[in-house]
Parts: structure tokens; C-alpha cells; sequence
């Protein structure tokens, strides 16, 4: 059944994708049964079901397309723009994990950010619990992006305010935005990898003091499959991995989601581990702080397998790439050749390495026999200097890889071409670069190669003579004595001129 | 590629080290250091072909290389650490005794000058033991140096490094490591290849005397040598810190397994 509150767009269907995921879906199942929730704006069809599930469930859409489209059975849909919502319906829960930005229609007056909160906070019962996530306009995916927000050209953005809107830049300011308009602030995560769909959900203390060099590897690991053959920049993997490596994963995170209520009440209505990680096939694991300090994982959706101590340690291709541009031969040497013999059939980017001990980050992922020749790979066309550069070929660089691993034959099936690769502008430019000093580098060798076989074509052609001379007929060596007389006389007589 | 990978043998103790035939070393796709120098490990005046890869003793040279743009090296270490490392059973094999002394010396290109004689008075003041003095074989021709040598010592010539492929002695780093091995001290006037590899090879090097000069050569690249590495000169410097400095410049810790040489070179495996 679909209402029509007002402001609503006839004609335009949402184009870029809904909230969803499995992460936001574990969070929907930890809300109450048997309450009334808002849902606001675009969210996943398997995200609305799981809200729907023994709860009375409001949406709030836009565009009636959309609205038309929404197949779940006892949802009441409201169609319209957000500043028509009735103020007279409360409800214990608001869900807008797709943000604020695509609740407004061109019918409606332009709300800020502050201004759409209020309106959600109106839809709330008192102890009421908000879920709201807000994106970063400076968060990884925003740096890695081609494209110029404040210049986009779809339909919905008719007024493209990007990095100028007026949603908090940052974590704390989120908290204290929201805790200044009577919601405080509850539980607050980092999204990662893109807001609409994250695949690592982690608090912001996590980032500060939690196990960063893990969740370095799992936000990287996240953003390689979310990113797999996308234009993007720069790498969003190392981006994410650096940011959240050196302190930043909170910061630059591509949004935040905060649990906030209206009025605190005992307990929270949904508590966040300090870290929600998806993985492969719809798992999802939890990070877990012991008493003594130690960070392990649990697996609250999929294979138990999943469950156990965190390993400790760097990503094995972080590692290996920090030694290859710091030219480090023999640590580069140590790291090839332990994960040779330890891991040879997992991807770098599925090792954490520490000291001696490899051990995979993700169990659960599959093995790859090619895993020497991706890294070969990455580090042949990624944009890394490394202490080959004379070796451009990824096959022929694979070898030497092999080599300094301690192989004597080299196990390497050619890698998948492009597979899970962003596509990176940067390396684009890099490549074109590298394309150009060859081509110079090739025509001067041309030139050089010509100077050189000059001189050889002079001295085999002065062998020659010497050889015909000494070899010749009696006649050849009677007519070059000759010859040489003759020149001898020429010679006198011009000198004999000069003088 | 340059007929200078095949000084003194070198692809023929690579072709060795890397299981391949060692009188029949493959084309080496790059330049090989083929001495120490204080340049970008091609050493001034090697005709290069722009854009080939050069095959650089140590970390330090490749650094060095990249700042003098030739951004193409790859440190592999020095051939004479392959041939020690294969040849390490035989390390102390016999007595050491004496030093073996290496004069200063020109080559095709340029010759040095220098009194000859004021220096072996100064060596064998110095030396308590008995000296061995080894010639290059440009010094080693000249019959006029060679014999003011032969009145004051033992005088040796580890062979000719070869011109064009041709004439070299393959077996040259094999004479001399074996000379170094019989010596206790590694002596020269000029901190040189010859001084590493004795250092390396188990003698206390020392670097003093009338340095010389070549014709035509950078003095101030001379004296930065005696600046930049101390550790080295003297009558008696420490054999320790000297033999730790010789092993960074020949790149001790960076040798390749023979595949990855292998592959480094473009040679088949």
C-alpha cells in the first residue's frame, strides 16, 4: 500500500545502489521485535524483509517508481519527500542507513543535514533509537574517486554540494551534532569499504587502540572486492590500509554510522562490537577483547571455522611491497621465501606475517596456486619501484620472485589479467610514463647501436682489405703494392706543394 | 651486450655459480659492475646502451646510480662473493703468511706515473713479512717496472682481463683468491677492488704509499675516497671494521640464489 505524503518524483527511480549488506543486516536483527520502525530512504529489499520480520514497518521512499517496485508483504510505503512527513507518527526505531542525502525530492524545500535530523527526531518515541549513517566527503572512497562530486550529472543532483555540504566531517563532531539535537550518541562504527555496503563495521576506538594491523588487512581486503575492476584514482586498497594502519581508519572512513535515542534509557537498543567484519558467502565475524588484552574473532553468521585468536601481524603484501621499495634484497628474500614455504598457495593480500609466523587473515578464502605470480603482478603494473627494474615482464619477474623465494623451479601459472584489480588511473599515467622513457631509451639505443656498428663495419672493412692483401692472387697483391706506391708518390708531391 | 661482463671472467664465474656452462657464459642482458668505483658501477667512460639494465655490487652503488639517472640498477652483489661462496671449503686450507701488495695501475686507456721505486722502499720498510707484489698485466709487460718489483719480492700477474671477449683469462678470480689466501696482509697505495677482495678473503688490508696518478685523472675523486671510507687506509687499520666495510661494498647479503640470478641475467634455467 503506497501513500502519497507529498513532494514525491513520479518518474525517477533511484540510480545508484541501496543500503544493504549483511553487516547492516545483523545490526537490524539485534532491534526489538514486536515495534514500529521507520525505515528512511533507499534500503536493500533483504534489509527491509529483515526489518519486517515481527516488526510494523513505515518506508519512506522518494521516487514512486522505487515505491511501486517495494515487494514486501505488510510495509506500509510513504512516498514523498522527507519535510511532509507527518509529525504526528512515532515510531521506536528510524533506520536511515542510506543517509539523508536521497530523502529529499526537488518538491520539497532543500533541508541541511541539521534540518533532515530534526525531522527524523520528530518521527521518533521518546528512548526512540536512531540508526543513521552519514558519509564521509573526505573518506577513502571520495580520494580514490575519478569523478568530481560537486560536478556530478545525475539525476538527483540537482544541488551537488559535496565536501561544502553541512554533515559533520568527522566521528566526534557526528556524536556531538547529534548529541546537541537531544540524540545522544549511543555506539558509534566506521564504514568501511563504500557507505552503502560496508564490510567492516569497527568502532572508533578499535581504530585508536585496537589491533591495527589486522584491521589495516581486513580493510584492505574489503575494498579489493568492492573496488574489482572500478575506475578509481589510486589504489583503495593501500589507501585504506595506510589510513587505517597510522591511526586514520576512523577519520577517513567512508561514513559513519551512529546509534543514537531519543533520551537515554538502560542498555543499548543496538550494541556494536568494537569491529563487525563480512566475509566471503554472507559470513560475518566479530572482534573480541579479552580481559588480558588479546583480540580474537567469533563467528556470528557462517562457518565456525571463522572463530579463534585473531592472528597478529602485517599484511605479507604490505611487507613485500615496503621491502621492495626500500630495495630491502634480503628481507624481501626472508618474507618471498617464508611465505614459500609456509602459505604458497595464499594470496599476499590473505597473510599476515609476524616475525617468522604466516598465517591467513581469512580462512575461509580460497586457495590460488597462481598466488606468487598475482604479487608479481601487483608489483610489475601497480605503480612500485622494486630491485628489478630492469625486468618489465610479469612472467620473466615472476621467475626472479621464484628465485629469491629459494625455488629452483618456478610454480607459477600466469595470473588471471586484471582479476580483482581496480582499475587505477595514477597507474595509467604511470604506465604511459614508463611507455615514454622506454621509447626514448629504445631510440637512443637505436642510435647507439648504429654508432657502434660504424665502427665495426670499419674495422671489418680494414680487416678485409688486410686479409685480401695477405691472402690474395699475385696479381691482387702486385696491383695494391702498386696502388700504395702510388699513393706514396701523391702524398710527396702535395707535401712537396705545401712546403 | 658490452664486452666488459666478461673482465676478469665474470660471466664465466656467474655462468658457473648459476649451473650453466662457465666457458660458454650466456649474452647478460645488462651491464656487469666490473670493479669498484665511486660512480654508478659502470665507471666513467663505458659506452652504454640507453635503457639496458647494469648489474651494480652494492645497495650503496645502486643508490648512488639512481641520483647520476640511471635509474636501471639492480644490486646482485660482486662475482668474486659468488666464486667465495662457492669456493669456501677451501678457505683454510694452507698457511698465511706475508702480504701481497697491489700497485696502483693504469690500463689500456690511461697509464700511471709515479716513482716505482721510492714506493717499494716504503713497502718493504713497512712490511715485516715477505711481499708479494702483483702486477696488472699492463704494469706486468713493462719490463722496466716489473723488474725494479722483482728485486724487492715475489712479483705475480693474476692474468689478462681480456679486451673484446678476447684473450680473457677465465680462471683470473680463481688465481687470486688463491694468492689472497696464501697472504696475511692485503696491501695497496690506492683503496681499490683488489683490497676488498683480500679483506673479504681473509687479510687485514692496509692502504698507504704515493697513491700515483693516472693520466688525465679526478684528484678530488680520489681524495673523497680516502675521506669517505677511512676504515679502510692506514698501515694497519682495524681488519675488522675494514673487513665489514669491504663486505657492504661487494654487497655481501644481497648474492642471488642461482635461479633468481638466473633470471636477473635473462639467462635460461
Amino acid at each position: 500500500m503506497i501513500t502519497l505524503i507529498g513532494g514525491e518524483m513520479p518518474e525517477y527511480a533511484e540510480q545508484r545502489p541501496p543500503a544493504g549488506g549483511p553487516l547492516y543486516r545483523r545490526l537490524i536483527d539485534r532491534l526489538p521485535t514486536g515495534i514500529r520502525v521507520l525505515i528512511a530512504g533507499p534500503h536493500s529489499g533483504a534489509l527491509v524483509r529483515a526489518v519486517a520480520d515481527r516488526r510494523e514497518v513505515t518506508l519512506l521512499l522518494r521516487s514512486r517508481p522505487d515505491a511501486e517496485r517495494v515487494d514486501v508483504r505488510d510495509v506500509r510505503v510513504l512516498c514523498g519527500t522527507l519535510s511532509k512527513l507527518a509529525d504526528t507518527d512515532r515510531y521506536d526505531a528510524v533506520i536511515a542507513l542510506d543517509g539523508t542525502g536521497r530523502l529529499h525530492s526537488p518538491e520539497g524545500p532543500p533541508l541541511d543535514w541539521v534540518e533532515s535530523v530534526r525531522v527524523l527526531k520528530r518521527a521518533l518515541r521518546p528512548g526512540g533509537t536512531l540508526l543513521l549513517a552519514v558519509e564521509n566527503e573526505l573518506g577513502v572512497h571520495r580520494l580514490v574517486d575519478p569523478g568530481t562530486p560537486t560536478a556530478a550529472r545525475a539525476g538527483d543532483a540537482w544541488s551537488p554540494l559535496g565536501e561544502f555540504g553541512s554533515a559533520p566531517g568527522r566521528p566526534d563532531r557526528l556524536a556531538a551534532a547529534l548529541g546537541a539535537e537531544g540524540l545522544p550518541v549511543a555506539a558509534l562504527a566506521a564504514v568501511w569499504p563504500l557507505p552503502e555496503h560496508p564490510a567492516l563495521l569497527a568502532t572508533p576506538e578499535t581504530l585508536r587502540y585496537g589491533p591495527l594491523d589486522a584491521l589495516a588487512a581486513l580493510a584492505s581486503a574489503a575494498a579489493a572486492p568492492a573496488y574489482r575492476e572500478r575506475s578509481v584514482l589510486s589504489d583503495p586498497r593501500r589507501l585504506a590500509a595506510a589510513a587505517v594502519r597510522r591511526g586514520l581508519g576512523a577519520e577517513l572512513a567512508p561514513a559513519w554510522l551512529a546509534v543514537a535515542q531519543l533520551a537515554t534509557r538502560p542498555g543499548q537498543a543496538v550494541p556494536l562490537p568494537p569491529a563487525l567484519i563480512a566475509g566471503p558467502g554472507g559470513a560475518v565475524t566479530e572482534l573480541v577483547k579479552s580481559p588480558d588484552g588479546t583480540w580474537s574473532r567469533r563467528a556470528v553468521q557462517g562457518p565456525g571455522e571463522l572463530t579463534g585468536p585473531l592472528p597478529s601481524g602485517r599484511l605479507l603484501e604490505e611487507r613485500l611491497l615496503t621491502a621492495a621499495l626500500g630495495h630491502d634484497l634480503p628481507g624481501l628474500r626472508r618474507l618471498l621465501t617464508g611465505w614459500m614455504t609456509e602459505l604458497p598457495n595464499v594470496p599476499a593480500g590473505n597473510v599476515l606475517v609476524d616475525g617468522d609466523r604466516y598465517a591467513r587473515l581469512d580462512p575461509s578464502a580460497p586457495d590460488r596456486a597462481d598466488a606468487l605470480a598475482r604479487f608479481a603482478h601487483t608489483l610489475a603494473t601497480g605503480g612500485y619501484h622494486h630491485p628489478w627494474p630492469g625486468v618489465t615482464d610479469v612472467a620473466r619477474l615472476t621467475d626472479v620472485l621464484a628465485g629469491a623465494a629459494g625455488l629452483t623451479t618456478a610454480p607459477t601459472p600466469a595470473p588471471t589479467a586484471g582479476d580483482e584489480l581496480p582499475d587505477i588511473r595514477r597507474r595509467h599515467e604511470e604506465q604511459l610514463d614508463a611507455v615514454r622513457r622506454r621509447l626514448a631509451d629504445a631510440e637512443d639505443r637505436v642510435r647507439f647501436y648504429e654508432v657502434e656498428l660504424g665502427k665495426r663495419e670499419a674495422e671489418l672493412g680494414r680487416a678485409k682489405v688486410q686479409i685480401a692483401a695477405f691472402s690474395g692472387s699475385l696479381g691482387y697483391r702486385a696491383a695494391k703494392a702498386g696502388l700504395g706506391i702510388a699513393r706514396a708518390a701523391r702524398n710527396r708531391i702535395r707535401n712537396r706543394g705545401r712546403k | 651486450m658490452h664486452h666488459g661482463n666478461h673482465y676478469y671472467g665474470h660471466a664465466q664465474v656467474l655462468a658457473g655459480y648459476c649451473g650453466l656452462d662457465p666457458d660458454d657464459p650466456p649474452r647478460i642482458e645488462g651491464y656487469l659492475q666490473h670493479g669498484w668505483n665511486v660512480l654508478d658501477g659502470l665507471g666513467g667512460g663505458t659506452p652504454y646502451a640507453p635503457g639496458s639494465p647494469i648489474f651494480v655490487w652494492s645497495e650503496r652503488t645502486r643508490r648512488r646510480a639512481w641520483s647520476m639517472g640511471r635509474p636501471l640498477a639492480t644490486v646482485t652483489g660482486a662475482p668474486f662473493l659468488y666464486l667465495l661462496r662457492s669456493e669456501s671449503d677451501r678457505a683454510d686450507e694452507g698457511e698465511r703468511e706475508g702480504t701481497i701488495w697491489y700497485p696502483f695501475h693504469g690500463w689500456e686507456g690511461q697509464q700511471v706515473s709515479g716513482d716505482h721505486l721510492r714506493l717499494i722502499d716504503e713497502i718493504t720498510a713497512t712490511e715485516a713479512g715477505p711481499v708479494t707484489f702483483c702486477l696488472y698485466w699492463n704494469e706486468y709487460r713493462d719490463d722496466r717496472i716489473r723488474a725494479a718489483y722483482e728485486h724487492a719480492g715475489r712479483v705475480v700477474c693474476h692474468g689478462y682481463r681480456g679486451y673484446m671477449r678476447r684473450q680473457t683469462d677465465a680462471r683470473f678470480l680463481h688465481k687470486q683468491l688463491a694468492e689472497l689466501r696464501r697472504h696475511r696482509r692485503v696491501a695497496s697505495n690506492r683503496l681499490s677492488t683488489a683490497i676488498l677482495y683480500g679483506a673479504v678473503a681473509g687479510c687485514a688490508p692496509a692502504v698507504y704509499g704515493d697513491p700515483m696518478h693516472l693520466a688525465g685523472e679526478d684528484t678530488p675523486t680520489a681524495e673523497r675516497i680516502r675521506r669517505e671510507w677511512p676504515e679502510l687506509h692506514g698501515t694497519g687499520p682495524d681488519p675488522d671494521r675494514a673487513r665489514a666495510v669491504a663486505l657492504a661494498e661487494l654487497g655481501d647479503g644481497h648474492l642471488a640464489s642461482p635461479a633468481e640470478l638466473r633470471a636477473i641475467l635473462g639467462w635460461p634455467s
